[in-house]
């Protein structure tokens, strides 16, 4: 392939050399003349109200620039992902442990300590609301006085499935439980806030929606939005996490009141205990079967713990209930969705938005199913996958579906599923091994009827050179290297001429959120827009000067391609050209990603239409005496559509496996009453390098006929999606009892053992 | 983090003087992987910190019957070290899960001591190996066994004008093998759940001669368990035996529960890696025995 | 003894830092010299991402008071590269996309010199063991691997050669 050929190529990421040499600036990295640390006192009680709350003496320390509390700001006291209903600074009750009560700045962190502690809060202690299953009851506490704990409570049916499960030959049903797991990006929660010359309040932050923040900082502040600028330095990863804003409304208003920059970043501690999580939730599900094996009908009840604030809880539920049914030809299903509101952890973003957790639940069922029809795990699976034209549960009807038994048909290859019993299933007596699979769909985009729109900005100057300007948060995902190889390629440049500008909201363009795995299509498809229409000003210079047809022209390598031969016509003097006779070099584009104009049938209302098909195969060793499961092999087959950049797909795929890895085996939040008892990455146990296998990874290229640039379609979300219950299965195979409960940790695998 | 003073003595006298005239306000810091994070949490208060990185108590040397490592020896030092390999090989095994190579190349082994933490993943392999501390304070050295040092988490017989300087480590008679074992959530970078450590050695007629079951994690110190090691003395070996004498640790731990692990997978486990290792030293007996 | 000047040798230059004794090494780095390539992920030795090397062993630096740092020799990841030229490894690391959001990777990269700097040809299972102290939540360590194995090979590939130092323009 040629050098200029820049789309399907190992590039490093934008930005890889500053990285490498420690130059790439984070927001801890951010120094300003005059710079205050900001901190936040947050309550001690998972609910409490607040008697009083004095920071008089607090303010008396020298070298402390500022002290807020609720009553100090000026515009509106809330975060407002969905709906505006958790504070800031907390008003007069807290209902987490991560409700902040006041906001210090000061010279440094030891001063910001002594301010956060001589400020005197006197609360008083309520009995918090724990249990979801309590909580949900007629009649019980309520969270916020007047208001149901019921926040959600969603029912979605397709199809006759009282009248499917009386038909069945078999049904297996079950109840699973998950539990709250933590981003832990290693880079925590941080904003570094000033005010310029010009009066403008500019906040470095570590996001994944820009312009979303600057909205949410300016409506704090009571400012103009034109007045708000978010510039995203480098980000130390998200997963979803930082989907919401965090501290940066904090940071802008100790900023202002202080009028010095001031930079907040969370500790460890404080970042694990305040940020959402991915929610727990218990479910119970009834699967139903023909003898053959013909899924008949799924019915489900997931109750989830959505913490006391609604951050994305709905939108985690949507999507649980959207992909409860699997990659599946279910024609019969029903699936209600509960959310209760209780003084835990705040449930909500994070990789996958409720998927990890259906996945967990209809991959499970599928083992449990085959194993009472004594049909193979992979037969089973096959019979009943969805295919190109198959119309789903929600009412989509899938556009390419090729992926779906490809994937499986891959991964059982690749490990060699038919002769898998020719290993040794018990190698010493403590020691059992066993095979298991998971096989999934996740959507990407925000889903029909939410806007899902991008902007982008492309100039070519009369050198040639190109700046990119998008306003897509690269939070590590690698988006701003696929869009710059998305723009180098249709105009014939090679990378090192495209400048990629990190997301700023008074430079780029509003891109929407960095999640839902949208922005490879969506921002995708507008960078293909903007550079054609650059394109076409370089081939209509071209044309005129050489007089050969335009369909005979192409842009690759730096040079106007004749024929597919390269010319002596340089991409530069194309441009230079351009300009001087005054064809537009500068092209600025909108995506809107059109959902197809027919309307689903069913009552699901945000459904994804583009799906990413992967399957995942996981050989594990128990310890049958300890309990302790060790993932000897995992096999990983993923369609990306096509790959723009295999080195950021497989990175992907490696990364969310190892995610998967420890959601399914030792990855949980320990909270009891409302507290967080493992606040560590000593505690909270995430895999490091000895723990995790060698994986496997193939990826399919079938290309996406509908809103997927060059075929290319989103990635990020699927890699962790089937590895839990793969592992799952592979360790009912292994000691024949089925598990129910997430994380498997030693012990639970070991109460299995016994039961 | 509260901001005492710092000092790196020259000599061990020096050191020993300082310690003298400033007693519990002196704090030894070593690699300072248990210390800084006890500051940062204001457990300790330490008006003066003392390092004696310029004092020659990293030296790991064997003469007369003894190994003697010196306190400041790093686990990276005695991971490294061929003849501790040779002659003591469960320190090296409780060395290579300990943590990651950054914290390894800082922590010491007297740290891993004096810090006192149920969980110390090199006690049970050295009281295992019957060791012996030496603590100095101006007035002189005194060596005990270090069965005999811990008397709570992170509570010991230290005296506040003592320095562990040394741990000395008896040449095991021949025939004697030891089995070290941690159960943790992941291969690097964790707490042990259970660490234990088991020796056997044999008398010439075949017999347990000395038999030692040392248990980490599952009891306010960590814990000789000398009822599982008197099932062992004087027999002959077998299967049943080594199960009985695990069931016996098992029975003499003291676990508590916490966000690792339940009091009761701890206990359970006790007997099953108790097992293990002793099978695991028996093994080795064998195999030596058949080879020679 | 002037209590609060404590001098080091950072990346080849004699420094002088004046610090409270309660100070890390790491807050030195970052605070008084500028050099922000290290970074601050849990500040309890858990992470790696604080990774330098002192007098030539990887160590936490968050765990590291700055007075026991006192005379001796720091590398950092802003000293790997000579002359704007880049060490094999951090090319490699480029090249293979050994990191995403690239917050690991100062310590990543101090870890994986270290242990090149003692063993030229490390295995699969020895680059694991190296960076088992590294937390990466990103990747899955594969690519590391690859990353180290790679720069390893150029390496050995440069020094048996004619004493290129393996060393490529920036
Ligand atoms: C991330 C991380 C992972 C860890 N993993 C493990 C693990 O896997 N297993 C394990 O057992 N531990 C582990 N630890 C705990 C710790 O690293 C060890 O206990 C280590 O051996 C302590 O040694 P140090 O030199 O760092 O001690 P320091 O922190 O310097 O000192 C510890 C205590 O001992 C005192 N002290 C030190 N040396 C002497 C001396 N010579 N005389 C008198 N008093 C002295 C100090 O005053 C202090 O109170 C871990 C710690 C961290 C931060
Ligand atoms: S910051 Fe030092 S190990 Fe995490
Ligand atoms: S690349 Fe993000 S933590 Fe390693």
């Amino acid at each position: 392939m040629s050098e200029s050929n820049v789309v399907g190529q190992w590039v490093p990421a934008t930005g890889a050399g500053d990285i490498v040499t420690g130059a790439a600036r984070y927001c801890p990295d951010i120094d300003l003349p005059g710079l205050l640390t900001g901190k936040l006192l947050y309550s001690p009680h998972a609910r409490a109200r607040i008697r009083k709350l004095d920071v008089s003496a607090a303010r008396q320390i020298p070298g402390v620039f500022a002290v807020l509390t609720q009553a100090d700001i000026p515009g509106e006291n809330n975060y407002l992902y969905s709906q505006a209903d958790q504070p800031l600074l907390a008003i007069d009750e807290v209902r987490f442990q991560g409700d902040a009560v006041a906001a210090v700045a000061a010279l440094d962190e030891a001063t910001a300590d002594a301010a956060l502690r001589a400020i005197q809060v006197e609360y008083e202690v309520l009995d918090g609301i724990f249990d979801p299953l309590v909580a949900m009851k007629a009649g019980a506490d309520q969270l916020v006085e007047g208001e149901d704990n019921i926040i959600m409570n969603q029912v979605y049916r397709t199809g006759e499935v009282e009248a499917a499960l009386a038909s069945a030959d078999v049904i297996v049903e079950n109840t699973y439980r998950t539990q709250w797991a933590e981003h832990a990006f290693l880079e925590t929660e941080g904003g570094v806030a000033l005010v310029d010359e010009e009066g403008v309040v500019t906040v470095y932050s570590s996001c994944q929606a820009p312009h979303r923040d600057r909205m949410q900082i300016a409506r704090t502040l009571a400012m103009p939005e034109s007045m708000v600028r978010v510039i995203t330095p480098y980000i130390g990863g998200a997963f979803g996490g930082k989907d919401e804003a965090h501290v940066q409304m904090h940071a802008a208003l100790l900023a202002v009141a202080a009028g010095r920059p001031v930079r907040l970043i969370r500790g460890r501690r404080e970042s694990i205990l305040t940020h959402v999580k991915r929610h727990p939730i218990i479910i119970h599900c009834i699967t139903a079967a023909t003898r053959e094996g013909r899924l008949l009908a799924v019915k489900a009840r997931a109750i989830a713990d959505a913490g006391p604030y609604h951050n994305a809880t709905h939108e985690v539920m949507n999507k649980f209930g959207e992909f409860i049914g699997g990659p599946y030809s279910v024609q019969n299903l029903e699936v209600e969705t509960i959310a209760v509101r209780t003084n835990n952890p705040i449930g909500g973003a994070f990789r996958g938005f409720g998927a990890p957790q259906a996945a967990f639940v209809y991959e499970s069922q599928m083992d449990d199913l085959a194993r009472k029809l004594e049909i193979d795990p992979l037969e089973l699976r096959l019979l009943n996958g969805v295919e190109t034209g198959t119309k789903m549960y929600t009412g989509v009807v899938v556009r390419e579906g090729q992926a779906m038994k490809a994937s499986l048909r891959k991964a059982a290859e690749k490990i060699g599923w038919e002769k898998r019993d020719q290993c040794e299933r018990q190698p010493a007596p403590h020691l059992r091994r066993g095979w298991g699979m998971a096989t999934i769909l996740k959507g990407s985009g925000m889903g029909r009827g939410l806007g899902d729109h991008a902007g982008v900005v492309l100039e070519m100057h009369r050198d040639g050179s190109v700046v990119l300007l998008s306003g897509a948060a690269d939070m590590g995902q690698g988006i701003i290297t696929i869009l710059a190889q998305m723009a180098a390629d249709r105009l014939g440049v090679p990378m090192s001429s495209v400048r990629a500008v990190r997301a700023d909201t008074s430079r780029t363009p509003d891109a929407g959120s960095s999640c839902a795995s949208r922005q490879c299509m969506v921002s995708g498809n507008a960078v293909l827009a903007a550079a054609n229409s650059i394109r076409d000003s370089l081939l209509s210079v071209a044309a005129g000067k050489t007089k050969i047809s335009r369909d005979r022209l192409d842009l690759r390598d730096g040079r106007l391609q004749v024929d597919s031969e390269p010319h002596a016509l340089t991409i530069e003097e194309l441009a230079r050209r351009a300009l001087f006779w005054g064809y537009p070099l500068h092209a600025e584009s909108k995506y809107h990603f059109e959902y197809p104009a027919d309307v689903p049938a069913g009552d699901y209302r945000f459904s994804q239409e583009v799906f990413q098909f992967c399957t995942q195969i996981a050989q594990v060793l128990v310890d049958v005496e300890t309990g302790q499961v060790t993932v000897e092999r995992l096999i990983a087959v993923h369609d990306a559509g096509k790959m723009i950049n295999p080195g950021g797909v497989y990175g992907q795929i490696e990364g969310g496996c190892a995610q998967g890895i420890g959601y399914a085996l030792t990855e949980e939040l320990i909270v009891n009453e409302g507290r967080t008892l493992n606040p560590s990455l000593e505690n909270y146990v995430i895999p490091m390098a000895l723990d995790i296998p060698e994986m496997e990874m193939d990826v399919l290229e079938i290309p996406e006929p509908v809103g997927a640039p060059l075929g290319a379609k989103g990635i990020a979300e699927s890699p962790i999606i089937p590895t839990a219950p793969a592992i799952r299965n592979a360790i009912l195979d292994a000691i024949g009892k089925p598990l129910y409960q997430l994380p498997m940790s030693a012990e639970r695998v070991l109460t299995a053992l016994d039961g | 983090m509260s901001t005492p003073q710092y000092v790196a003595p020259e000599s061990l006298e020096d050191a020993l003087r300082i310690k003298s005239e400033s007693g519990a306000d002196a704090r030894l810091v070593a690699g300072g992987t248990d210390l800084i994070l006890r500051m940062r949490d204001r457990v300790f208060t330490p008006k003066l910190l003392l390092d004696l990185r310029r004092v020659p108590l990293t030296a790991i040397s064997c003469t007369a019957g003894e190994m003697r490592i010196g306190s400041y020896a790093t686990l990276s030092q005695i991971l490294a070290h061929d003849e501790i390999a040779n002659l003591f090989p469960a320190l090296v095994e409780a060395c290579r899960p300990f943590a990651g190579p950054p914290i390894r190349n800082r922590a010491t082994i007297g740290g891993n001591i004096v810090n006192a933490s149920p969980a110390a993943d090199l006690v049970p392999p050295l009281m295992a190996y019957d060791a012996n501390i030496v603590l100095s304070s101006i007035s002189g050295d005194r060596e005990l066994p270090l069965a005999e040092f811990f008397t709570g988490p992170g509570q010991t017989v230290i005296e506040p004008d003592e320095i562990l300087t040394e741990v000395r480590l008896p040449l095991m008679p021949p025939d004697s093998a030891a089995s070290f074992i941690k159960l943790g959530q992941r291969r690097s970078m964790a707490i042990s759940i259970v660490n234990l450590c088991t020796r056997l050695s044999l008398a010439a007629d075949g017999t347990v001669a000395t038999a030692r079951i040392v248990l980490g994690a599952v009891a306010p110190t960590p814990l000789r368990a000398v009822a599982a090691e008197a099932v062992l003395a004087g027999n002959d070996i077998t299967t049943a035996l080594l199960d009985e004498a695990a069931q016996q640790a098992s029975r003499e731990s003291m676990p508590i529960s916490d966000v690792r692990a339940s009091g009761s997978y701890r206990k359970r486990m006790t007997a099953v890696l108790v097992r293990r290792a002793l099978s695991a030293a028996w093994g080795e007996l064998g195999r030596n025995n058949s080879n020679g | 003894m002037a209590d609060r000047d404590i001098q080091m040798n950072v990346n080849g230059l004699a420094l002088k830092v004046n610090s409270g004794p309660g100070r890390t090494l790491l807050s030195a780095l970052r605070e008084d010299l500028g050099l922000i390539g290290a970074k601050d992920g849990c500040s309890q030795g858990d992470c790696g991402a604080c990774v330098v090397l002192l007098d030539g062993q990887a160590v936490n630096s968050c765990m590291v008071l700055a007075p026991q740092a006192q005379g001796r020799d720091i590398l950092t990841v802003e000293g790997l590269a000579e002359n704007g030229v880049l060490h094999p490894l951090q090319r490699a690391f480029g090249e293979t996309w050994a990191f995403q959001c690239g917050f690991c990777t100062p310590g990543m990269l101090m870890s994986c010199y270290a242990l090149l700097s003692s063993n030229d040809e490390p295995s699969r299972e020895e680059i694991l063991t190296a960076i088992s102290g590294n937390f990466c939540r990103c990747t899955g360590y594969q690519a590391v691997v690859k990353a180290v194995q790679q720069a390893a090979a150029e390496i050995r590939a440069s020094s048996s050669g004619d004493g290129e130092q393996g060393r490529a323009p920036a």
